[in-house]
């Protein structure tokens, strides 16, 4: 049917996609902004989910640990130390909105377009992506074998970043 | 059919056994529960020379069952001005993740209800972060300052402790090579030591670290009841503060658990079965934390968070680099 193998892990794409879809649709058309919060710690689970499904557990743990757990986290301290009440006004149809409606209706149709157009390899199911060691080991060999460059350039760019953040927020603090 | 941790977990009969051992997991967690919170009474009772349950069954074997027959037949309240939806959905959040990370403790050395996965200590830290939205919500949606403040107190205590308890673990995955707790287990028996030896450092910051995560006495400021009536859970009543109370103890299992898969060695030891061995370790940990209840003051919040910061995370990180080196030069 469709064209699909109907194996399990299949079946389970299936239900975790119409999951994550479920939680996007509610993260946009909730009024009040903590619900938002939570549809989108939703969407983050979900996709954690699809990468265990892939067999890419690590990197399944680690959107829990980072995107689940501390980032909604951070989202909702952030609108408990503001405002109690927060909620969207309801939708308009301003200039702005129309004109953001036809560049998200564009880009869909682009990005529809190149996946489409694209040939992705066929690899076989069954097919090993860790090449036959636990999931964080292959990771762990990947990184510090092939990429150790460009990881090193990533962990410098967070060291700025996190130096940074900690001086903006110094200043704002001698300010007042 | 019972080897569904190596095979796929999502074909045939595979699933049946994974859903049979998720339901013998909860059940032997609830039994768990239900004699830690009379273990607690009991234990603190003797310290504080008192008896402690003694009226329903047995001992007062049956205090606590009698305890949550109550709280499951006592009446619902949603306060008026709550937030209904987050406030019945907030339980619901915090217990999932305290039950799951019971998938991947293993119990015994054969093991049909333990999850091998590849990546067990690092789904333990990130899943008991779903928690705190789960109390944080709660507090946030009961619409009351004190459960707002004991939400934010548990959330900021929380996620500060996780850091230093995911560090301190670092060392015990780098001398095992791997994130598999069946593995640390076996590196451990391998190796002829436990590794609260030669991770002495950090095995402290990792039971501070445990402590302040489970909300307990010395850092049970989510839930001081003289300062703040009680915490995030204030409004709640009947099964849905008993779902916040399971959580916790099961955290306090579940952790214990972990403490003694990472640093004592798990089901391993002489002459008696494994699961005996691991329910022994388990159950020193619980001891200890009631001990401490019994024994230590509260920690003033403004240390609170300076503690984690600036004492654990110095030393869970000094104890991972003093495992690296050795680790690089010994082998």
């Amino acid at each position: 049917m469709l064209g699909l193998a109907w194996t399990p892990p299949m079946i389970a794409f299936l239900v975790i996609s119409l999951l994550i879809l479920v939680c996007a649709i509610m993260a946009i058309s909730f009024r009040k902004v903590i619900y938002m919060a939570l549809a989108i710690g939703g969407v983050f689970l979900g996709c954690a989910a699809v990468y265990i499904l892939l067999g890419a557990e690590f990197v399944g743990a680690a959107q829990i640990l980072i995107y689940a757990g501390a980032i909604t986290i951070l989202i909702m301290f952030a609108i408990m130390l503001t405002n109690h009440e927060a909620e969207e006004p309801p939708a308009a149809w301003s200039v702005r909105n129309i004109a953001a409606a036809v560049g998200c209706v564009l880009l869909g149709v682009t990005l529809y377009a190149v996946i489409r157009s694209q040939s992705w390899p066929h690899g076989a199911a069954g097919a090993d992506v860790n090449q036959g060691q636990s999931n964080p080991v292959a990771v762990g060999l990947a990184l510090f074998q092939h990429y150790t460059v460009p990881f090193e350039l990533v962990s410098l760019l967070l060291i700025v970043a996190l130096v940074g953040a900690v001086i903006l927020a110094q200043e704002r603090k001698e300010d007042e | 059919m019972w080897d569904w941790q190596n095979a796929s977990p999502l074909t045939g009969l595979n699933f049946v056994a994974m859903v049979v051992g998720a339901v013998v997991v909860l059940a032997i967690g609830l039994g768990v529960v239900t004699y830690t919170i009379y273990a607690e009474r009991k234990v603190i009772g003797w310290m504080q020379g008192r008896i402690g349950p003694n009226r329903v069954g047995p001992f007062g074997l049956l205090q606590s069952i009698a305890d949550i027959v109550k709280l499951l037949i006592k009446e619902d309240v949603v306060p008026e001005r709550a937030d209904r939806v987050l406030f019945l959905l907030a339980p619901v959040i915090a217990f999932i993740p305290s039950f799951m990370v019971l998938a991947v403790i293993p119990f015994s050395a054969r093991h049909p209800f333990t999850a091998n996965l590849a990546v067990g200590a690092l789904y333990y830290i990130a899943l008991s972060a779903i928690t705190i939205h789960g109390v944080m919500l709660g507090g946030w949606a009961s619409n009351n300052k004190y459960a707002l403040i004991g939400g934010m107190r548990s959330a900021a205590q929380m996620l500060s402790y996780e850091v230093p308890l995911g560090l301190s673990l670092v060392g015990v995955i780098l001398m095992a090579g791997s994130l598999n707790l069946n593995d640390i287990v076996e590196a451990q028996a391998r190796s002829g030591w436990w590794y609260i030896v030669p991770q002495f450092l950090g095995f402290c910051v990792f039971l501070v670290a445990a402590t302040a995560e489970l909300n307990r006495t010395p850092f049970d400021l989510p839930e001081a009841e003289s300062e703040l009536v009680a915490g995030y859970h204030v409004e709640y009543t009947g099964f849905r503060f008993a779902f916040f109370m399971l959580t916790e103890y099961l955290y306090l299992f579940a952790m214990g658990g972990l403490m003694a898969t990472l640093f004592l060695g798990g089901w391993t030891g002489p002459w008696l079965p494994g699961w005996l061995w691991f329910a022994i370790k388990v159950f020193a940990f619980i001891f200890f934390q009631f001990w401490l209840r019994a024994t230590m003051p509260r920690i003033r919040v403004d240390q609170l968070m300076s503690f984690s910061w600036k004492v654990l995370l110095p030393l869970a990180l000094l104890n991972l680099v003093v495992t690296a080196v050795l680790k690089a030069f010994l082998s």
